[in-house]
Order: C-alpha cells, then structure tokens, then sequence
C-alpha cells in the first residue's frame, strides 16, 4: 500500500485547536464546580473555579473569533471547509453514516480522503458546522453576558432574564461537552488510534493512495452512483 | 453680620451678631419659648394619667405627635410609634423618670436602658466591635423600631450606609468578591454579617430604573403601588386569586403583564433572623456557604408588600419550589443553590449521548478488531 504525506493543518489551525480543546476542557471542569459545588471539589475554593471558568471562557471566546476572522478573511475558506455541499447532503452523509456504523466494522476503510480544501467528511462538516456556528456562539455570547450582569442589565433582561441565560448556557455547555468526548474517540479511528491525532499536533497527514481504496464496498457504491 | 429671629407666638425676638452665638444660645431660647407654648397651649400634664393603663401614650402624643408643638427631636410619628411593640408598653415604661409636672418640669435622666428587656442582645452586640461606635439608638430608634421580618433589605442596608460608604463598601467587597455589584444588590448586610444561619429569598416591587447599576435599587412606596391596584390592597396586584398565597403562576403573570412594564420583582436574600454579632464569619468568604448550600436551603421565598404605616408585610409564596419562584422572577438566579433538578436531568442526557460513541461503537469496534487487521 502507497501512501503519501500531507500538510493538512497549518501551524494556526493547530495552535488554535489545542488551545480550544485546553479552554475547553477546563470550563467543562470548572463549570461543573460552579454548578454542582458540594458534590466537585477539584478546583479547590468555588472563588478560584470562578476565576478560571471567566478566564477561559475568554480565551476561547477570543480564540473563537480569530478562528473565525482567520478562516472567513485571511484563508477564505471558512464556506468550503464548514458548509456541507449538495452532495454531501444527499449522499455523502449516508455514505459517512454507513462507514462508521456498518462497514467499519468489516475492516472498509473511510470513504473520505481528507486533503487541506476538503478536510472533513460530510458528517463531520454538518457536526462542525452545529458546533461553530450554534453551539459556540450561543455559549460564548451567554457566557459573556452572565459574566457582565452589572453593565449588561439591561440586554438581560431584554434576551429573558438571567433564568433563561443561565439554562442556554447550560444546555450548551453539556452540548459540547458531549461533542468532546465522541469528537475524541472519533479521531481514534484511523487506520491506527494515533493517525488522526498525529497530524493535528505535527500538521502532516499519511494518506494512502486512492487507488488502495478502491476495492472498499462503500468506493463502489460510490462509482455506481457518479455513472 | 446680623439677623434677627422672631419667634412669633413667644413674641419676643432674639438678635445675635455672630452665626456661633446664634446657634447655641438661640436653641436654648427656641426650646425655652416651645415648651412654654406647649404648657400654655394644652392643659397640664397632670390632667393626664401617666402610667396607668390605657390612655397613657395619648397623652404623650397629644404634644409629641404634633410637629407644631415640639421640637423636631422631641416628635414621634404616631403611626410609626403605635406599630412598635414599645408602644404596647406606654411610655412610661421607658421614660420611667417623666413626673405629672411634665412639660413644666424637665425629666431626669431616665434609669432604664434597652438591655432591661433586650438583655442578649445588648450582651451579644457590646462583644462586637460596632458596641464602640454606635449605641442601640444609632440603628434602632424605639419609637419606630420594626421587626427584621417588616422591613425591607433595602431597609436594612440603609443602616450601615448611615456609617458606611457604599463607595467604600464596594471597594472593600470588590478585593475578593466577583460581581460586587450584583452581590451586594441581592444580599441584605445582615446576611453576611450576623450570625444568622437560615435565609429566605425576600421579594419586593421595584421601580425599573434605565440608568445606575441594580445596587440601589428603589422600592415601590404604599402610595405609588396603589395607582397599580387602582386602590385595591397591594396584594392582589400579585394574588389575583385572593388566597393570601402567591402562585408561581401570578408571579409569572404579573411579570408578564404589559402593563408592569415600569416596575420588577426584586429578589434579595435575607436572614430569617439577624443577629447582633456584627462582623465577618470566617465561613462567610467561603463562597459555597451560599453558592454550595443546594436548593435545599432556599425553599422559602415571601413577597413583601410596602403597607401604609412603611413597613412590610410578607405574603407567602408557593413553598418548595423557591427555585421554580426565582425562575418567574428572571433576573434572580444564585448558582450552585438555585439550580433545577430537571435541566440537571436533561444536561446529563445530553452527556450521556456524548458517550454513546466511546461506549457502544467501541464495544462493538473492539468485538470486530480481527476484520481491520
């Protein structure tokens, strides 16, 4: 089997993940001793959760808005990478969903072939999409707002009160932190657990040939539907 | 500089060249020239029976409860006073040492002090460090004292503020408190500064106010909420049903009703009973003495309604549901106590299907591992 190396994840896309995926993991943690202080205790006083919780919700608010200038206006390809195309939504998705929870199982390899303008499969690109354009947002933006209740009353109050502020966050909050741990196990199962986790932290990607591939049901099933 | 002052009813006037001279000596004069009016105005004292039974704090009243006729350090609200409980007591009690001369003849020094009935609390409170700089009257005035339940935590915080600069308390708060502002909006002082163990979420009708922060925020008086109720009692602005309870539901409806749109339930938590131990408890800068007392602690809220006199009456609201009731109230929350079990529920659903992949695909990609080799 030929295989070939790619550099699919520039040096920003990296620092930006890890970054997100540390402020992440810490507000799930935090956020956890900010709700339930009796029972999660990790983080020391419930002051010093607080502290962190604000700190990093503020990291991966600003690093969500560069990822999202760095995206849409420097490289410009927020639209390519993110939003799932016609065929993505009509076959692609199936195809995606077949792999993982059928054909995987008989040792059929991923009928996506990740290059740097095409990096996720039509699953992920639907998943991620949810995640960067709902999800983060509306954690960001209540986050923001429950951590200026003094100067921001007035928008409080406007949006629902405090109440409703705090179930969206909440809510949002559990969404993502549910997202981590599928998103995790997900990126363990390449062609060995570490294939997809390497490139994130190296940049370059091992991709086999695409002629390799194409004995795989799913290629097939492809191959009929473009003739 | 000159001026002269007439005191017309006493009719003779009083001409000082200096503001100094002026405000002793025309004092003394004034005072002189008032309780010569009030003797030659009224009927003896004497003609009254001071100190036994009914009738004695009338007679009191009939010149302390008139501003024309004593000083303004001598007057006593008559409403304000007859709600006190020392007004159950008479006078006399108190001002043990007033003799049937009185107004002719000036009362001793009275021989009586709050501790002869308040004796815990004087002894509780001279252990503190406030015992050195203000007496009992420099919070309480015992002709209009209320009980903690009937005033407002507002109120009650206006008693520190006498001495207590709210520029200086925030600052001090803001050192290791996040969200000052908002705390010490919400917090009665007492709260935190009295040994008091058990808290209830006191609701009041607040004027929605478009500038300044919600640290001060102004309650409603009996006068202004009546153009509400149209002259109805206050209550039924909020019980529309009449029950004397207050339903989630009217809480929800009365904050929903366009025409309230001017005014908001203001929710504060106060202690059930303050004590007067008045100094910071090494559990209090704990954060979970509040945040981490579960929604156990805060089943009980009241809405407290202004009454005439300037006091408050508490009105129940649905019990065991304190969380459900501050929900209605939308810009009330306390995280960590006032946390809805349901919303835990469904959060932890959302988890739960984050680990349907790692679990299930797993179990199942670990049963199939021979295919991918």
């Amino acid at each position: 089997m030929s295989s070939k190396m790619v550099y699919l994840q520039p040096i920003a896309v990296r620092i930006w993940h890890w970054l997100n995926a540390l402020g992440i993991v810490t507000l799930c943690i935090s956020g956890a001793q900010i709700r339930f202080p009796e029972y999660v205790t990790i983080l020391g006083s419930y002051r010093s959760a607080i502290m962190l919780h604000n700190t990093a919700g503020i990291v991966v608010a600003l690093s969500f808005s560069i990822w999202f200038f760095y995206y849409k206006i420097v490289a410009n390809t927020l639209d390519d990478i993110y939003i799932p195309k016609g065929s993505d939504l009509t076959t692609g998705l199936f195809r995606q969903v077949v792999f993982y929870f059928f054909s995987y199982f008989f040792g059929a390899p991923n009928p996506h072939h990740a290059t740097p303008e095409n990096k996720f499969n039509p699953l992920q690109k639907s998943a991620y999409l949810a995640i960067m354009f709902v999800l983060m947002p509306f954690v960001s933006l209540t986050g923001i707002l429950l951590m200026n209740m003094g100067p921001m009353r007035e928008i409080v109050m406007l949006v629902g009160g405090l109440t409703l502020l705090d179930t969206i966050h909440f809510l949002t909050a559990c969404s993502l932190c549910a997202f981590i741990f599928t998103h995790v196990y997900l990126a363990t199962l390449g062609s060995t657990p570490m294939a997809y986790i390497k490139p994130m932290w190296t940049g370059w990607e091992k991709v086999e040939n695409h002629h390799d591939a194409e004995n795989s049901l799913v290629d097939r099933s492809q191959a009929e539907h473009s003739h | 500089m000159s001026r002269t002052y007439l005191n017309l009813k006493g009719g003779f006037a009083v001409k000082h060249g200096y503001r100094s001279l002026l405000t002793k000596q025309s004092i003394v004069m004034v005072l002189f020239s008032v309780s010569c009016i009030a003797a030659g105005d009224q009927a003896r004292a004497a003609d009254y029976s001071f100190g036994d039974g009914t009738g004695k704090n009338e007679a009191c009243i009939a010149c302390h409860g008139n501003q024309t006729k004593v000083i303004s350090q001598n007057y006593i609200d008559p409403k304000k006073f007859g709600h006190t409980t020392h007004a159950k007591f008479g006078c006399t009690t108190c001002h043990d040492t007033i003799t049937s001369d009185h107004p002719a003849v000036k009362p001793g020094a009275r021989t009586t002090s709050c501790g002869d009935c308040h004796g815990d609390t004087v002894s509780q409170y001279s252990a503190s460090i406030h015992a050195k700089n203000a007496p009992c009257s420099g919070c309480h005035n015992p002709h209009r004292v209320n009980s903690s339940r009937e005033i407002a935590a507002t109120e009650m915080n206006k008693q520190c503020a006498a001495c207590h600069s709210n520029i200086k308390i925030t600052a001090s708060h803001a050192k290791w408190l996040p969200q000052t502002e908002l705390h010490l909006g919400a917090i009665a002082c007492v709260t935190c500064h009295s040994k008091a163990e058990n808290y209830v979420i006191s609701i009041y009708i607040a004027k929605r106010e478009s500038t300044g922060p919600d640290t001060k925020p102004t309650l409603l008086t009996y006068e202004e909420l009546l153009k509400y109720s149209n002259g109805d009692n206050l209550q039924y602005l909020i019980d529309k049903n009449r029950d004397n309870y207050i339903s989630l539901d009217e809480l929800r409806k009365f904050n929903r009703d366009p025409s309230n749109k001017n005014i908001y339930l203001k929710a504060m938590m106060t202690p059930v009973k303050p004590t007067h131990s008045f100094q910071t408890f090494d559990n209090r800068w704990d954060c979970t003495f509040c945040h981490g007392s579960g929604p156990e602690i805060m089943q009980t809220s009241f809405l407290s309604f202004p009454e005439q006199n300037g006091t408050f009456r508490q009105v129940a609201i649905e019990k065991g549901a304190s969380m459900d009731a501050l929900r209605a109230i939308p810009n009330f929350y306390l995280m960590g106590s006032t946390r809805n079990g349901v919303l835990n529920g469904i959060g932890l659903l959302i988890i739960a299907g984050g680990m349907v992949m790692p679990v299930g695909h797993g179990f199942l990609r670990f049963l199939t591992r021979k295919n991918r080799k």
